[in-house]
């Protein structure tokens, strides 16, 4: 279990001086500005939760986890992992977790991917027998036998993801931490690590924190999301509810053949407004779609697939007119976590 | 006990990292050697022309030199990623050390053993000519040899202390290479010398805050000089161990200070 | 004009840096003092023969100084960097020489190093040791021109360490070789008359001397401004070892396809 009381997190940075002499003067006295990096957030994740941590860059997501996993202590609040302070017992804390950087590599750079395994389990003490026997289910798991002998440093991007996880589990830690664990792969990877964490979270219980930009691997992994932003937790709760809330917009361009005749119920919605196209089909009837946009045969509409799909309103705008070209464009994350607040 | 044998083993991974790339490393093993050797002979090359300094001959002088040098292998093999600390502190891989379950310090020291063979070679070289001169003139008899080693342990222990302090600093001032300049490479070069060469003001800063002197030349007065005592060694030993504790406690300030600021 | 445009361009750059250099100077300062000290040590009991202990510790101080004009050239003039960036291609496919380039910047360089790291430097010495000063501006003049010459030089050593990381990548073992060499053969710290005649003999027919001996000696004033001319041959031919390397490295360029 992991559970974070009203954290805070602060830091002084020095600012530059300028002027003669700058670099002799900064020396001897420097002016700081504080920031707020973590504004007191709190939450706790039950055993067996797969959460995901969500925010823009710089947002205090990072800050977070470094506090969960013991590497910084906060400024003021509490940090429990499994009922213990990751800083007073930072090492005991330590062999409890799993953690994985995905722009980092924990793996030794010249040798072998099983020697590091090797390195790995004696340094959280794992009996050689136990380390082979979880050495192996990794493997099989994560299918690494083909480059078990290869150097890290010849490894591919998600060769080394893999073997990174693979390390990160050896020492059978209840916890994971994972810090964008599929940053720069390509689809096939991303889908055998999804495939991976699914596994250690319903078979093997394990509990989760993934911090991602990839809103797909929230999707697909996540039951719960966390979104932080100017370091305060804006939302924290499921996905459907997430999606509710937002309304996680798809956006429709429409180009019509002449100036749509667009009528007056839907064209005041060009502010924020849920219009309902009643003159069309029955079953579209209070299916929202809003225009974002009307500019002569140009027509931008936001919609909610999880409501309404693409095809329901198409039909449901050519009715004003005749359409020449449409393009849709999905959810972007960065929007989502834009109208969080 | 555990640790020491984790420590080995992650160094032994280490050289096999290195071997990696043989012939980069014979090449540099040759370079390193030709380099240190050349940074010798010029000072030699003054020794034999002017019989020695202050009464120092040019085999006592070499015996100051090779001790030192020979200290520093130990040090930088050992604990080489100590004096690159702020690298780590610069791109953050020392968050990365801190979610294993070792104490930071250890985790930093197994990160990257250095072979420093041609160091090694020339340092002991050196030391050999040295010796076997020394015990050729009657100066110092067979329990030199002992002593000797015995001082470059000891040696180590304080040149990896004033190395670990430096780096400590770097956890407030994050860049040290200015401060790694005068503390580890120009004190100890300076201690490659008779200390008796430098003004007092100097001196003392060799015996106080930067305390090379205990390295190689007060232990040298004894072994080679029969000043003072054999208790100038207990006494060297003392003062390299209350440098280890001292910068211990040090360190772990600043690794907090570290957990806490973030930088 | 190109040519003083990129000088002045890489003396801008350094620019930035200086407060931090200022204080880098201090610290590399001490390591003429623990040699001016040596040589203290050593004049206390011997006469130094022709130099005196004042003229010794003015050696080793302007030696210690100059080593930031005809020393510490960057490793291979930056072409390593480049080679192992790719950027090489593009450079030398420029209308002007790589060499014409690469040294430039060096002079750049080289100037700053001049104003912000030999002058002071040589300056705390001066304070310290209360030397005195030529008074003949004809020594001062020649003093300048050796250092150029000198300057001259080391750039040519790293333009040929950098372009043998076309052929190699472990150049920047040569610049530790030339390293080596340097603190050997160029009287840095002894009086090449000084060293054993073995040693004076790959001395005197090498070109290190042209790096510190020489200039210092003509600062001295114990040498004319004439011994340049062997240092101006040395610069001619490596002036023209350098364009056959750079010829070479083209064709090299060109045969790999960029």
């Amino acid at each position: 279990m992991i559970e974070a009381v009203d954290i805070h997190k602060q830091f002084r940075t020095p600012v530059a001086k300028e002027g003669p002499f700058a670099g002799i003067r900064s020396l001897f006295a420097r002016d700081y500005r504080v920031k707020e990096a973590v504004n007191g957030i709190s939450f706790t994740l039950p055993e067996g939760e797969f959460a995901g941590y969500i925010g823009p860059n710089g947002a205090g997501k990072s800050t977070t986890i470094k506090m969960l996993t013991g590497i910084l202590r906060p400024t003021s609040g509490l940090v429990t992992i499994g009922g213990m302070n990751p800083h007073k017992e930072r090492r005991k804390v330590a062999r409890r977790l799993g953690v994985v950087f995905g722009h980092r590599s924990q793996l030794w750079w010249d040798l072998p991917v099983k020697e590091s395994f090797e390195l790995l389990g004696a340094m959280y003490s794992v009996p050689a027998a136990a380390r082979r026997k979880r050495e192996g289910e990794m493997i099989e798991l994560l299918e690494m036998s083909s480059f078990l002998d290869t150097p890290v440093r010849k490894l591919s991007l998600g060769q080394r993801m893999r073997a990174d996880l693979a390390a990160a589990m050896l020492h059978d830690p209840d916890i994971l931490f994972l810090d964008e664990p599929t940053i720069g792969l390509d689809a096939n990877a991303k889908e055998s690590i999804r495939g991976f964490l699914r596994t250690l979270n319903r078979e093997y219980g394990k509990t989760v924190l993934l911090t991602t930009h990839d809103m797909d691997d929230i999707e697909r992994l996540c039951s719960r999301v966390l979104v932080i932003n100017d370091g305060m937790l804006r939302y924290d709760g499921t996905i459907p509810e997430l999606r509710e809330r937002i309304g996680l917009p798809t956006v429709i361009r429409i180009r019509f053949q002449r100036e749509p005749n667009v009528p007056e119920s839907a064209a005041v919605g060009l502010t924020p407004l849920r219009a309902s196209v009643e003159e069309s089909a029955a079953d579209l009837a209070g299916a929202p779609f809003r225009i974002r946009k009307w500019e002569g045969r140009q027509l931008t509409v936001e919609c909610n697939r999880s409501e309404v799909t693409a095809m329901e309103v198409l039909r449901a705008v050519s009715e004003w007119g005749d359409v020449e070209d449409v393009e849709t464009s999905e959810p972007e994350f960065e929007e989502i976590v834009r109208r969080i607040y | 006990m555990n640790l020491v044998r984790l420590y080995v083993m992650l160094i032994r991974a280490s050289i096999r990292s290195r071997m990696q790339y043989r012939f980069n490393f014979w090449l540099s093993t040759l370079l390193a050697t030709l380099v240190n050797v050349s940074e010798f002979l010029m000072v030699a090359v003054v020794l034999v022309r002017f019989d020695g300094i202050q009464g120092w001959s040019l085999y006592e002088v070499g015996y100051l030199y090779a001790v030192i040098s020979l200290s520093k292998v130990i040090y930088r093999s050992f604990a080489n990623d100590v004096h690159n600390l702020d690298r780590y502190l610069v791109n953050g891989e020392l968050d990365q050390l801190l979610t294993r379950p070792l104490p930071l310090l250890l985790a930093l020291m197994s990160q990257n053993f250095r072979i420093m063979l041609g160091e090694t070679i020339q340092g002991g070289g050196i030391l050999a000519v040295c010796l076997v001169m020394l015990l050729q003139q009657g100066q110092v008899g067979w329990i030199a040899i002992p002593l000797t080693l015995w001082i470059i342990l000891t040696g180590a222990m304080i040149l990896f202390a004033i190395g670990l302090t430096t780096s400590t600093f770097g956890f407030w001032l994050t860049k040290v290479e200015v401060l790694q300049t005068l503390t580890e490479d120009a004190a100890r070069s300076a201690a490659q010398y008779p200390l008796t060469l430098y003004p007092g003001w100097l001196r003392s800063i060799f015996f106080t805050f930067i305390p090379v002197a205990f390295a190689n030349y007060v232990p040298s007065l004894y072994v080679l000089r029969h000043e003072y005592g054999p208790w100038l060694l207990v006494a060297t030993t003392a003062v390299a161990l209350l440098c280890l504790a001292g910068v211990l406690a040090f360190w772990r300030v600043g690794a907090s200070r570290y957990q806490s600021t973030g930088s | 004009m190109l040519f003083p445009v990129l000088v002045r361009k890489a003396y801008r750059v350094n620019l930035q840096y200086r407060g931090s250099h200022l204080v880098h100077n201090l610290a590399s300062s001490l390591f003429g003092f623990m040699y001016i000290f040596i040589w203290m040590g050593i004049g206390a009991t011997h006469e130094l023969e022709g130099y005196g202990v004042t003229g010794m510790i003015h050696y080793v101080g302007f030696n210690q100084a100059a080593l930031w004009v005809t020393g510490f050239a960057t490793f291979g003039l930056g072409i390593p960097q480049r080679v192992r960036t790719g950027q090489i291609a593009l450079d030398l496919m420029r209308p002007v020489s790589l060499f014409y380039q690469t040294a430039l910047r060096e002079w750049g360089q080289v100037a700053y190093q001049f104003v912000y790291k030999f002058l002071p430097i040589y300056l705390i010495y001066a304070i310290v040791f209360s030397f005195s000063f030529p008074t003949q501006f004809s020594t001062y003049a020649g003093t300048f021109a050796a250092l150029a010459i000198g300057a001259y030089l080391a750039i040519c050593i790293q333009y040929l360490v950098g372009v043998l990381a076309l052929w190699t990548t472990e150049s920047g073992w040569f610049h530790w070789l030339n390293y080596a060499f340097l603190m050997l053969l160029s009287g840095f710290f002894v009086p090449v008359e000084w060293l054993p005649s073995w040693l004076r003999a790959i001395s005197l027919h090498s070109f290190y001397p042209y790096l510190q001996y020489h200039p210092v000696k003509i600062y001295l004033g114990h040498e004319s401004a004439s011994v340049l001319t062997g240092g101006l041959v040395w610069c001619v031919g490596f002036s023209l070892v350098c364009a056959m390397v750079t010829w070479l490295a083209r064709q090299r360029v060109e045969v790999q396809g960029g």
